[in-house]
C-alpha cells in the first residue's frame, strides 16, 4: 500500500513539474511571437529566413569544421539581420539529429545548415516532410545520400562536397618543396573527407619527390586517431614520431591537432593545418608563430555566405537539389578557389606564392591530375609508413 | 502504536519525500549555476529544459508523441540498469559492474544480428546471457577469492569495454568511413525489436516491446524480491549475512546468482537500446554512463522497483532537457553541467533520508535495545 | 546537611520517542560506595553519559560539593575530577603499563617526556591501595584482573576523588571480582567516592553503602543496602518479585544424543588451536552446560558444533550420525537446534519483520512455501502461534521489524523458534545475555521445559549463577581445552573459579 501511494505522488510529482512548466511556458511562445513579429517589422527589408545550425558529433569549438561553419553562419546572419542559432543533439545519432532539427523547426528556423556527412540520413529523413525548410548540407557526397535511400535531392535540400584531394595535395607538394623530408599525416576517423586530405597528400608529397629527384629520402608516416580530437595517446604517437626524426605533421581532423602541436611544440617540429587558416589560433595556442607552416583548406566560409546570399537573394534555385562538388575554379583568383593554401598568413621559404601559384594552375587545367578515390592508399615512390588506428 | 508514527514519519513516506527533495534541490542548484552563468536567461532556459519537448505540443502533427516514444525508449535502458543495481543492492552487494555487463550487452547484441545475422530473440537472449556471464564472473570473484565486488566489478568494466572496442571494430559490425557500426533497420531488420504502438507515438519507428518488457520485468523484480524463496534468501543475505549463514543459506551460491541476475539486467538493458536501432555504437573510450547513472537513479526510486522506473523517466527527461537551452547564452557543456548536478544531486537520496528521519526514530518500545550502531558510538563517545 | 560530592538533580533527558531519563535524582555521598542499579535500557548509561558531558540534560541540574557545576565535554568531567573504569578497557595493548597510565597526560618538561616522576607516582599509588601491577609490563601480557588495575591506576595517577565503575565485574573470574571488592573498600576507606554500575545483586549486597535502582528511564528510589535485600532489590529493578532458583527435578538422562570426539579449531588470531581436543557427550534429558571465562574457545567451539566456523579436527555425532564436515543446513534439518551468542549478527535480520524471521531456517519447507512463493498466509499464523506460545511482545504483532522489539523479546522469539523447530539437540549460547530478570526467569523456565520434554541442552554461559541453577553437568572450558567436570550439586563457586582461571584440572593434571 505504502510503496503504491509513493509510486503514485511520484508520478504527481513529475507530471506537476511538466505542467508547472507548461503552464508558464504558453506565455513563454507567445512573447517568443513577439519577438518575431518585432524581428520582422525591423528587418523587413532582408527576409523571413531565420537561420540555424545543427553540429555533428563535434562542437563549435574544434577549431575546425563545426567551428567554421558556425562562425560563417552566425556572420552572415549578423550581417543581414536575421535570427541564428546553432543546436547540438544529445547525443551522436541520426535519432538526436532529427530530434534537434525537429527542435530548430518547431523553434522557427527555416534555413538549417548542417555540417558533416552525418546528417545524410537526417536529410533522407526529414526533407520530405519539411518542403518549406531549406537546408543547406555540407560535406554529403551522392554516396551518402543513396546510401540512405535517397536517389535525388528534393528541391529544398543542397549538398557541397569539396576536392579534399586537391587540398591535401598543395599541402603535401609544398611541404615536400619546401624542403621537408620526413613528414606525417595524422587523420581523425578514417571518413571520406579525411581520406581524401590524406591520400591527396601522400600524392602531392610524392609528385615534389620525384620532381626534386629525393623520392628515395622522403618519407611519410600515416596514421588515423580514431577520433576528431586529440588525447594522450595520440600524443604519445605524435611524440614518437617526432623524436623519430618527423619534421612535419599534416593533423587532419578536428580537434585532433592539438596532439600533434603539443608533440611538436616539444622538439621544434611543425604542424599543417586543416579546413582553415590554423596558423592564428595555433601560434596563440602554443606560443610559436611558426609552428604551423600551412594549411590544407577548404572553403567551408565561403560557401555557406555564397548559399546563404544566393538564397536571400532570390537565386536559390542555382542550388536546389543540387549536390555540387566544389574544388578548384580559377589560376587567377585564389582566393575564389574552394580548396587552397592561405596567401595571406604564407611563411614558406623555398616554395613561394609564385610556385603555388603555378601548381594551382597546373591543378586547373588538368595538367596535374589528382586521384579522388579512397579505396587504396595511392601508390608512390616515396616511402609510405601506415600505422594502424590509433584508437 | 501505528497511528503514533506521525505521517511523515512513515519509511516509505520520507523515501518518497527525499527523491522528491532530492530532484527539487537538484533543479534549484541547476538554476543557480545557470544564474552566475548567466543571470539574465537562467529563467527562460531552465524553464526550456523542464518543458522539454513537450513544446512540440504547439506543433500540429505527431511530434509531440514521436519525441514521447522517443524520450520512453532512451528511458528504458537506464531504468533497466537501475533494476540491476537496486536487485543485487537489495542482496546486499554493490554491483558497480554493471557498466561492464552493459557492455559486453552491447557486444552480444551488434555482434549477433550484424555479423552472424540472428534475428531478436536469440540477439536478446545472447544480450542476457553475456551480461549474466560477466556478472557471473564477478561473482566467482567475490565467491571463492573474497575480491570485493565493486573492484572486481570496475576491472570487468573495463575488459568489457576493450573486448567491446576489438570485437564491435571489426569489418563485420562496424561501418569503417562512418566509424559506428552498421545500421540494423538496413542490414538485418529481424534483429531489431518487434514495434510497439508505433502509431501511437507518432510512428516512432524506435519505439518496441522494450517498453513494456521493461515493466514486466520491474514487476517480475518487485515479486521476486517481496513474495518468493529466492528473494527472502537474497534480502536476509543483503541485510545481515551472518545470519543468513546461521540459517543455513548458501552465502556463495547467493553471491553469484544474485549477480548473475543483475548482469543479465544489464545485458538485457544493452539490447533494448541497440536493438532498436535508435543508436549504432561507436568505439568508446570510456565505460558507457549508463551503469553509473543506473545507480543514481535506483537511488533516486527508493530502491524499489517501480520507483525506479519513475526515477528513470526523470533522469531521462532531465538529460533531454538540456538540448533545449538556449545555446546563444549558455554551451552545451554548461547544459550538461546543470544536468549532471540534478542527477547527481539524486544520490543524496538516503542523505536527505536521514535528515528527514532524525528527528525522530521510530521507537516502538521504550525499553527497546538500542541499535548496535549507536551502541557503538556511545562505547566510543563514552 | 550531608556532604554530598557529586548530586544530579532532577535530571531529564529525551530522546526523540523515548525518556532515557526521567526526573532522576543521584547524590553520591563523600567516601561511599554507591551502587547504581537497573536493567538494561533503565537509562544508567544515558545519566553516565550526561554526567561526563555526552549529553545535555534537558532539565536538572548537576552539583559538585554543592556548587552548580556545567559539564559540557568530557575534559569538564576530568576536570572535576571524575573517572570512569570502562566495562571494556581502554588500553593500548602494545605499550606498557606505565605509558598507559600517563597516556593523554604525558609529564614532560619543554615537550620532553619525563617518566621517572610519574613512575614514582604510579608506584607510590600502587603502594598505597595495594593495586599490584609491574609498570613495564605490556598490557598484552597481563591478566584481565591486572589490566582492570591499570584503568584504576589511571584514574587515581589523574587525581580523581571520583570513581565510576561501569559493569566492572562481568569479565573476572570469581576470585577477582573478590579481588576487586577489597580494592574498592580500600579505596573507599582512603576518601574516594564510588559509583558502581551493575546488576549483579550479589556485588551490591557485598560492597555498596547505598543503592539507587532507576527503571525504565524512571527514577525508583536510594536505599540503604544494610537495610534491605535482594529480593527487595531484584523488585524494585524489575517491578515485580522474581524468583532466583529454578525450579526443576532431577534429570532422567537418556540416550546419547551429542557425542563430541577430540574436536579441534584453529584459532583466527594466533597459531594455537583456539579449541584443542574438546571430547564430552550430552544425552537426551539433561542439560550440559560450558562454563568459563570469556575468550577460552567456547565461541570457536559452538562455532564448529554449528558450522559457523571450520572445524579442524576430530569428530562430532548428532544421533548416531556424523555430521562433522556437514552444512548448516544439514545440521538444521537434522536435529540441532541453536540459539546463538549474539542475537544481532547470526540470530535475527533485523531489518525483517518477526514473523519473516520466524521462518529463517523453515522458509524452504513445504509449509511456507509453493512454487518457491513464501506463503505469507502461512508464515503470519505460524509467527503468531509461536508469538502467543512465548509470549512474545511487539508493537505491531507479526509484522513488526524485529530492530525495534527490545532485547528481551528477540530474545524469546530466537528461542521461541528454535524451540519449536523438531530437533534433538538444543545448543544455547549466552541464552539470557542482557536481559532482565523476568526474562532471564521466563527462559530458564522453558530450557527446563525442554529437557524434560526429553531434549538434550547443550548450555553455553559466563554467567555463573545461571551455570549453577540450570545444569544438571558442568564443564569448564579453559585455553580450548576441557578442564575438568563437576557437578553442580557438590561443586561451589569458588572451585569452579580455580578451574575457569586454570588454577585447577582434572585429569591429575594440577595447575602450572
Amino acid at each position: 500500500m505504502k510503496k503504491k501511494l509513493l509510486s503514485v505522488l511520484l508520478v504527481a510529482a513529475m507530471v506537476a513539474t511538466m505542467f508547472v512548466g507548461c503552464g508558464s511556458s504558453a506565455s513563454d511562445s507567445a512573447t517568443d511571437d513577439a519577438a518575431k513579429a518585432e524581428t520582422g517589422d525591423t528587418q523587413e527589408a532582408s527576409s523571413d529566413y531565420r537561420i540555424a545550425m545543427i553540429t555533428d558529433s563535434g562542437d563549435i569549438t574544434d577549431m575546425s569544421f563545426n567551428q567554421t561553419t558556425y562562425e560563417a553562419s552566425k556572420a552572415f546572419a549578423e550581417a543581414n539581420g536575421a535570427d541564428f542559432q546553432y543546436y547540438k543533439p544529445t547525443e551522436d545519432s541520426n535519432e538526436a539529429r532529427i530530434a534537434s532539427f525537429e527542435n530548430a523547426v518547431t523553434d522557427g528556423y527555416n534555413v538549417i545548415v548542417v555540417p558533416g556527412y552525418l546528417f545524410a540520413a537526417m536529410i533522407a529523413e526529414v526533407a520530405e516532410d519539411y518542403p518549406d525548410v531549406t537546408i543547406i548540407a555540407l560535406d554529403c557526397s551522392e554516396f551518402d545520400f543513396t546510401d540512405n535511400g535517397m536517389e535525388k535531392l528534393p528541391e529544398n535540400v543542397c549538398s557541397f562536397t569539396y576536392h579534399e584531394e586537391l587540398a591535401g595535395y598543395m599541402a603535401g607538394y609544398a611541404a615536400v618543396k619546401e624542403g621537408y623530408k620526413k613528414l606525417g599525416f595524422l587523420g581523425g576517423m578514417a571518413v571520406p573527407a579525411v581520406i581524401r586530405y590524406g591520400f591527396g597528400f601522400v600524392q602531392g608529397c610524392n609528385d615534389a619527390a620525384v620532381e626534386l629527384g629525393n623520392a628515395s629520402d622522403v618519407e611519410v608516416n600515416y596514421v588515423y586517431g580514431g577520433q576528431f580530437y586529440g588525447d594522450d595517446a595520440i600524443t604519445a604517437q605524435m611524440d614518437t614520431w617526432y623524436s623519430k626524426g618527423t619534421e612535419v605533421v599534416f593533423a587532419c581532423g578536428g580537434g585532433i591537432y592539438t596532439s600533434a602541436c603539443e608533440a611538436a611544440s616539444k622538439v621544434n617540429g611543425k604542424v599543417i593545418g586543416v579546413d582553415s587558416d590554423q596558423s592564428g589560433t595555433i601560434a596563440d595556442q602554443y606560443g610559436k608563430d611558426d609552428l604551423c607552416i600551412t594549411s590544407a583548406m577548404k572553403g567551408l566560409a565561403a560557401t555557406v555566405n555564397t548559399t546563404l546570399t544566393d538564397l536571400f537573394a532570390g537565386d536559390w534555385s542555382k542550388h536546389a537539389g543540387k549536390i555540387e562538388n566544389l574544388g578548384i575554379v580559377s589560376d587567377t583568383d585564389l582566393e575564389a578557389n574552394y580548396v587552397q593554401l592561405p596567401t595571406d598568413t604564407w611563411s614558406m621559404e623555398n616554395f613561394t606564392t609564385d610556385d603555388y601559384k603555378e601548381l594551382v594552375g597546373k591543378l586547373n587545367s588538368g595538367e596535374v591530375k589528382v586521384s579522388d578515390s579512397t579505396d587504396a592508399m595511392p601508390k608512390t615512390e616515396i616511402k609510405v609508413n601506415e600505422f594502424d588506428n590509433i584508437h | 502504536m501505528e497511528e503514533k508514527i506521525s505521517f511523515f514519519k512513515r519509511p516509505a513516506i520520507q523515501t518518497l519525500l527525499a527523491s522528491v527533495i532530492c530532484a527539487v534541490v537538484g533543479i534549484i542548484l541547476g538554476y543557480i549555476a545557470l544564474y552566475i552563468i548567466n543571470s539574465e536567461h537562467a529563467a527562460d532556459s531552465m524553464k526550456a529544459l523542464l518543458v522539454n519537448f513537450f513544446k512540440f505540443r504547439v506543433v500540429k502533427g505527431p511530434l509531440l508523441m514521436k519525441n514521447f516514444g522517443s524520450f520512453l525508449v532512451k528511458s528504458v535502458p537506464i531504468i533497466l540498469c537501475a533494476e540491476a543495481i537496486l536487485f543485487a543492492y537489495k542482496a546486499g552487494l554493490f554491483n558497480i559492474g554493471v557498466a561492464g555487463q552493459y557492455t559486453v550487452g552491447i557486444i552480444a547484441s551488434i555482434y549477433c544480428s550484424l555479423a552472424l545475422g540472428w534475428s531478436w530473440p536469440l540477439c536478446l537472449l545472447a544480450a542476457i546471457l553475456a551480461g549474466a556471464f560477466w556478472g557471473f564472473l564477478s561473482g566467482c570473484f567475490k565467491a571463492f577469492f573474497n575480491v570485493n565486488e565493486v573492484i572486481a566489478g570496475i576491472m570487468l568494466n573495463w575488459i568489457g569495454l576493450y573486448i567491446c572496442n576489438i570485437v564491435l571494430g571489426r569489418p563485420e559490425c562496424m561501418n569503417q568511413s562512418k566509424s559506428e557500426t552498421y545500421d540494423l533497420a538496413a542490414n538485418n531488420p529481424d534483429a531489431l525489436l518487434p514495434g510497439f504502438m508505433q502509431e501511437f507515438f507518432g510512428n516512432n519507428k524506435y519505439i518496441s516491446i522494450a517498453v513494456p518488457l521493461t515493466i514486466i520485468v520491474a514487476v517480475i523484480i518487485l515479486i521476486v524480491l517481496n513474495k518468493t524463496t529466492l528473494g527472502y534468501e537474497l534480502k536476509a543475505t543483503g541485510h545481515n549475512k551472518d545470519a543468513a549463514k546461521y540459517a543455513g543459506m548458501n552465502a556463495k551460491r547467493n553471491i553469484i546468482l544474485t549477480l548473475v541476475i543483475s548482469g543479465a539486467i544489464a545485458g538485457m538493458a544493452a539490447s533494448t537500446i541497440y536493438l532498436t536501432g535508435i543508436e549504432n555504437f561507436k568505439i568508446a573510450s570510456s565505460v558507457p554512463g549508463m551503469g553509473f547513472n543506473g545507480i543514481a537513479v535506483a537511488f533516486l526510486g527508493g530502491l524499489n522497483p517501480i520507483g525506479a522506473i519513475i526515477a528513470g523517466l526523470f533522469v531521462e527527461y532531465i538529460s533531454l532537457g538540456g538540448q533545449y537551452v538556449d545555446y546563444n547564452y549558455y554551451s552545451p557543456e554548461m547544459a550538461d553541467l546543470i544536468i549532471s548536478i540534478i542527477i547527481y544531486l539524486c544520490g543524496f537520496v538516503l542523505f536527505f533520508r536521514s535528515i528527514l528521519s532524525r528527528p525522530g526514530r521510530v521507537k516502538v518500545n521504550a525499553n527497546a535495545e538500542p541499535d548496535d550502531t549507536a551502541t557503538k558510538a556511545e562505547e566510543k563517545e563514552v | 546537611m550531608e556532604d554530598y560530592v557529586i548530586e544530579m538533580l532532577n535530571i531529564t533527558k529525551e530522546f526523540p520517542g523515548i525518556i532515557a531519563n526521567d526526573d532522576i535524582t543521584l547524590q553520591l555521598k563523600r567516601g561511599e560506595i554507591h551502587a547504581l542499579l537497573g536493567e538494561n535500557g533503565a537509562g544508567k548509561s544515558t545519566l553516565m553519559s550526561v554526567l561526563f558531558g555526552l549529553y545535555t540534560p534537558e532539565k536538572g541540574v548537576i552539583k559538585k560539593d554543592g556548587k552548580e557545576v556545567k559539564i559540557n565535554n568530557p575534559n569538564d568531567a576530568t576536570d572535576l575530577g571524575i573517572g570512569m573504569v570502562h566495562q571494556h578497557f581502554m588500553l593500548v595493548d602494545i605499550f606498557t603499563v606505565l605509558d598507559n597510565i600517563i597516556l593523554g597526560s604525558e609529564p614532560s618538561k619543554f615537550g620532553v617526556l619525563t617518566k621517572k616522576e610519574a613512575r614514582e607516582k604510579v608506584l607510590a599509588l600502587s603502594n598505597k591501595y595495594n593495586l599490584k601491577v609491574d609498570p613495564d609490563a605490556l598490557i598484552e601480557d597481563i591478566t584481565v584482573g591486572m589490566q582492570q588495575r591499570v584503568e584504576i591506576l589511571k584514574m587515581l595517577y589523574r587525581d580523581n576523588d571520583i570513581l565510576i565503575f561501569d559493569e566492572p565485574t562481568a569479565v573476572l573470574t570469581p576470585q577477582e571480582i573478590d579481588e576487586l571488592m577489597k580494592i574498592m573498600k580500600d579505596l573507599a576507606a582512603e576518601g574516594k567516592s564510588i559509583l558502581f554500575i551493575t546488576h549483579k545483586l550479589n556485588e551490591i549486597m557485598q560492597v555498596a553503602d547505598r543503592c539507587s535502582i532507576l527503571r525504565k528511564g524512571k527514577y525508583i528510589g536510594t536505599v540503604d543496602v544494610a537495610n534491605t535485600s535482594k529480593e527487595e532489590l531484584s523488585s524494585m529493578m524489575v517491578g515485580r518479585d522474581v524468583k532466583f532458583a529454578v525450579d526443576k527435578t532431577k534429570a532422567n538422562p537418556g540416550q546419547e544424543v551429542l557425542k563430541v570426539e577430540n574436536v579441534c579449531v584453529k584459532s583466527k588470531i594466533h597459531s594455537n588451536d583456539a579449541v584443542h581436543d574438546v571430547s564430552f557427550n550430552v544425552r537426551a534429558g539433561e542439560i550440559v552446560c560450558i562454563a568459563g571465562i570469556d575468550g577460552n574457545g567456547q565461541t570457536e567451539f559452538v562455532g564448529a558444533l554449528t558450522g559457523l566456523d571450520d572445524i579442524s579436527g576430530g569428530k562430532i555425532t548428532l544421533c548416531g550420525k556424523d555430521i562433522t564436515k556437514k552444512s548448516i543446513r544439514y545440521k538444521n534439518t537434522h536435529g540441532m537446534s541453536h540459539v546463538p551468542e549474539d542475537r544481532h549478527k547470526h540470530g535475527l535480520v533485523l531489518d525483517y519483520t518477526l514473523e519473516e524471521n520466524m521462518i529463517l531456517q523453515r522458509y524452504f519447507e513445504p509449509d511456507f512455501q509453493k512454487c518457491g512463493m513464501i506463503r505469507k498466509g502461512e508464515m503470519r499464523k505460524y509467527s503468531d502461534k509461536l508469538a502467543a506460545a512465548f509470549d512474545v511482545r511487539s508493537g505491531q504483532g507479526a509484522k513488526t521489524k524485529t530492530r525495534s522489539m527490545s532485547g528481551g523479546n528477540q530474545q524469546k522469539a530466537i528461542v521461541a523458534r528454535e524451540m519449536d523447530r523438531a530437533h534433538e539437540l538444543l545448543v544455547a549460547v549466552q541464552p539470557t545475555r542482557g536481559l532482565d530478570v523476568g526474562a532471564i526467569e521466563y527462559i530458564h523456565k522453558e530450557i527446563v521445559k525442554e529437557r524434560d520434554n526429553g531434549k538434550a541442552i547443550l548450555l553455553v554461559s559466563l554467567e555463573l549463577d545461571e551455570v549453577m541453577n540450570l545444569s544438571d553437568r558442568i564443564l569448564v572450558m579453559y585455553e580450548g581445552e576441557i578442564v575438568g567436570e563437576v557437578d553442580p550439586k557438590t561443586t561451589t563457586l569458588q572451585e569452579l573459579g580455580l578451574y575457569m582461571s586454570g588454577a585447577k584440572r582434572d585429569n591429575g593434571k594440577e595447575a602450572k
